[in-house]
């Protein structure tokens, strides 16, 4: 009976799955769907972009670079459209497996780690990497020379693996491939080593910038497919073979100032190539070793958060106190501050701060600009808070102080503000924790806190699930403890008389 | 001691005081009665300088408040009103006790921060006073540990912990229960006893009868007539006080 129930079970189980899980899934081979839809889906991130694939300056709405004329080369062989899809460019690959495109190529190295989860084309690049440095650089000759220095670098990408080889190197791990040649200009930074295509449209332009050295490593960009889609994957191989017997591959390299005498041999490199030595034992590796790096982010977040609120309470109480007792232009100027900085989101403001100041002249350290922007966007809140707290002190308590000759300051401090502090309490603690959390976004100023070094982890082992469920858990053990030291601050004032 | 001239007051366009006189001479208990808003407790706060006023002269032992610049206080200005207030203490209706310090930090925090007292010194006179109220074995406790009665004696014993020369009351058993309203009165007598000079708001008519110098009565806002506590209550000459006595007596 048992057994029966079961197999109906297991065939209903097996409908269900087959026939609202696996269609997302590609029940039909990726070529014949694309076929019958008409275009092809692919996977890109063209924010700071080129020369791979970014929107045309003199027409943004336009997508140019060498990818998007490979990729509009091989839909033509296929026979279909391409339509890109944006995609951060940390996460293509994740995105790819769960189905939101069919190809991704951007720039993607073909490493083992990689190709345990994904189908890689033939090579279709072979990048180098190059180091570039300040034009006033008299130390950083080459690759070599690197132990102690500062070098920015993409998250995820197998720069990172090169420099984190050479150890002694202070790595910095940015998103976006504009910020850390910005930040090498201004001199946050020492050296910044990429693939050759972003050093050639990025650095070599800027005058305050050089190449340092011949470019070093060697690799290969492949097209990414799902694992399944063997059958797509020899298509594009052999439409990639055709572009290249053809010379319509070298034209594009061309037309971007791409081509070399390396990529000659792309040629012969038909198969999918074994690439070097990789994070593939970290990938198989057990969570604790991965301790260490979320230990010291998780060490950056709580000095992040603890030094911006400090600067949040201070800077709150002034605004409020201005708010509510200051003249009229300082109490308009207060309010005046409040509003912009509640209504502007922290991320534009953390961008204008880091990446903006080097404009006119003022160049802040990322630890800096992390706790100011933080800092100073939490005081606009926690100003309404205190305002909140102070005003729902009754009147009568600022009235007696002053009757027994307390001057206004004296009777504010001793009377006034520990009662509202007593009331603004709760709302202050929600505060903190949220900003606690909001501290994961100075990851876009080159801050590796505990969100940035769970991002470049989970990027390079692809272990998103895991080290996830980690780091939630390392943000939850630190924001309890304050929940808990909240409440029984609470508790001790509540003792203190109503 | 309190010389009050003229006084107009207003809140806006509504008009409360159009010229009050009343002089408070040094040890003197004078009693203000007359119906809720007729204006007993703005005269109060008038002159402890927690309202100002428009027109008119207040003089306090010597110091003009009307002088003071009240739109844009100078420093000097802010003296002169703090040197008012240590001249007037002050208990209010609701008590004002502050509820996150104990009983003895309510008494010692002014004579500290205000008079530069020694903590052991403001200790010793806050213990002083409390024995006199009989609360002594309260110092500890917050307020909101204490009953309304215990609160208004601590909160009248934090007023003259700064050695005032005049005391002002304002309502001070209104927020009360009937059972309580005796014990604060009595300490209000004890002080009328020793001399101290005393300017009263209140509803308890038999208080007013048996400890006042001299009576005042308020109605909209006009002083309708001044005279000993004997006189207002078996003779009074004008109608509104009449009318008024004959309605808080018959209850």
């Amino acid at each position: 009976m048992s057994r029966i129930r079961r197999i109906i079970l297991c065939a209903v189980a097996f409908l269900v799955l087959s026939g609202v899980v696996v269609p997302c899934l590609h029940a039909e081979s990726a070529l014949g769907m694309i076929r019958k839809r008409g275009y092809l889906l692919w996977g890109v991130d063209v924010e700071g972009g080129a020369p791979y694939a970014f929107p045309d300056p003199r027409d943004p709405s336009k997508l140019i670079g060498f990818e998007v004329d490979l990729a509009g080369a091989i839909a033509r062989e296929l026979g279909v459209e391409v339509r890109p899809v944006q995609n951060a460019w940390d996460s293509l690959i994740p995105a790819l497996e769960r189905g939101d495109f069919e190809i991704a190529m951007n720039g993607i190295e073909i490493t083992p780690q990689r190709e345990s989860r994904v189908l890689f084309s033939r090579p279709y690049y072979i990048y180098t990497e190059q180091l570039v440095v300040r034009k006033e650089e008299a130390a950083i000759t080459d690759f070599g020379k690197l132990k102690g220095k500062r070098v920015g670098t993409l998250s995820g990408t197998a720069a990172q693996t090169m420099l984190e080889k050479i150890g002694g190197v202070e790595v910095r791990i940015y998103s976006g491939q504009v910020e850390p040649y910005e930040d090498l200009a201004t001199g946050r930074i020492d050296a910044v080593l990429l693939d050759l295509p972003i050093a050639a449209y990025y650095a070599r332009p800027n005058p305050k910038l050089r190449y340092a050295g011949e470019p070093v490593g060697e690799g290969f960009y492949g097209i990414a497919v799902r694992k399944g889609d063997g059958e797509f994957r020899d298509r594009i191989n052999a439409i990639l073979g055709t572009l290249m017997q053809s010379g319509e591959l070298k034209r594009i390299y061309e037309k971007w100032e791409l081509w070399d005498k390396t990529q000659e041999r792309l040629l012969k490199q038909n198969t999918s190539p074994d690439g070097y030595v990789g994070l593939e034992e970290s990938r198989k590796a057990p969570l604790y070793t991965f301790l260490p790096a979320l230990l010291k982010g998780a060490a950056v977040t709580v000095i992040i958060s603890t030094a911006s609120m400090a600067l949040a309470v201070v800077l709150g109480l002034a605004l409020a106190l201005s708010r509510i007792f200051g003249g009229a232009p300082v109490r308009s100027v207060a309010a005046a501050y409040i509003e912009a900085y509640r209504g502007t989101p922290l991320l534009i403001q953390l961008f204008i701060l880091y990446y903006g100041l080097p404009n006119i002249g003022i160049s802040l350290s990322p630890l800096t600009a992390a706790v100011l922007g933080l800092g100073m966007n939490y005081a606009a809140y926690e100003a309404e808070i205190y305002r909140a707290g102070i005003e729902a002190v009754p009147r009568g308590q600022m009235e007696a102080a002053l009757s027994l000759g307390m001057g206004r300051s004296l009777a504010l401090r001793r009377v006034v503000l520990p009662q509202g502090f007593k009331i603004a309490l709760p709302a202050i603690t929600n505060d903190f924790i949220a900003l606690f959390k909001d501290s994961s976004l100075v990851s876009i100023i080159a801050m590796v806190e505990l969100a940035k070094t769970y991002s470049i982890l989970a990027v390079s082992t692809l272990r998103f699930f895991e080290l996830g469920l980690v780091v939630a858990l390392l943000y939850f053990a630190m924001s309890y403890p304050l929940s808990l030291l909240a409440r029984r601050l609470e508790d001790r004032l509540k003792g203190a008389g109503k | 001691m309190i010389t009050v001239k003229d006084l107009h007051k207003s809140y806006g366009e509504l008009r409360l005081f159009k010229g009050i006189d009343l002089v408070v001479r040094k040890g003197e208990v004078v009693v203000c009665i007359g119906p809720s808003g007729s204006g007993k407790s703005t005269l109060l706060r008038c002159i402890n300088g927690l309202e100002f006023f428009q027109q008119g002269e207040i003089d306090i032992g010597g110091i003009e408040l009307h002088s003071i610049n009240r739109v844009r206080p100078s420093r000097a200005d802010d003296e002169t009103l703090r040197k008012v207030r240590r001249k007037v203490g002050m208990v209010f209706q609701h008590f004002n006790l502050f509820p996150h310090m104990t009983v003895l930090e309510n008494i010692a925090e002014a004579p500290v921060r205000v008079l530069g007292l020694s903590g052991k010194e403001a200790e010793e006179r806050a213990r002083a006073l409390l024995r006199r109220i009989n609360l002594e074995e309260k110092v500890r406790r917050y307020p909101s540990e204490l009953s309304g009665g215990e609160q208004q004696r601590a909160a009248i014993a934090r007023a003259l912990a700064m050695r005032p020369e005049a005391m002002l009351f304002d309502e001070p058993t209104s927020s009360l229960d009937p059972e309580m309203v005796g014990e604060v009165l009595a300490v209000m007598k004890g002080l009328a006893q020793e001399g101290m000079t005393m300017l009263i708001a209140t509803h308890e008519m038999d208080f007013a009868r048996e400890a006042a110098d001299r009576v005042v009565v308020f109605d909209r806002g006009e002083i309708v007539e001044i005279d000993t506590p004997e006189r207002i209550f078996t003779r009074p000459r004008a109608e509104r006080t009449k009318l008024f006595l004959s309605r808080v007596l018959r209850r």
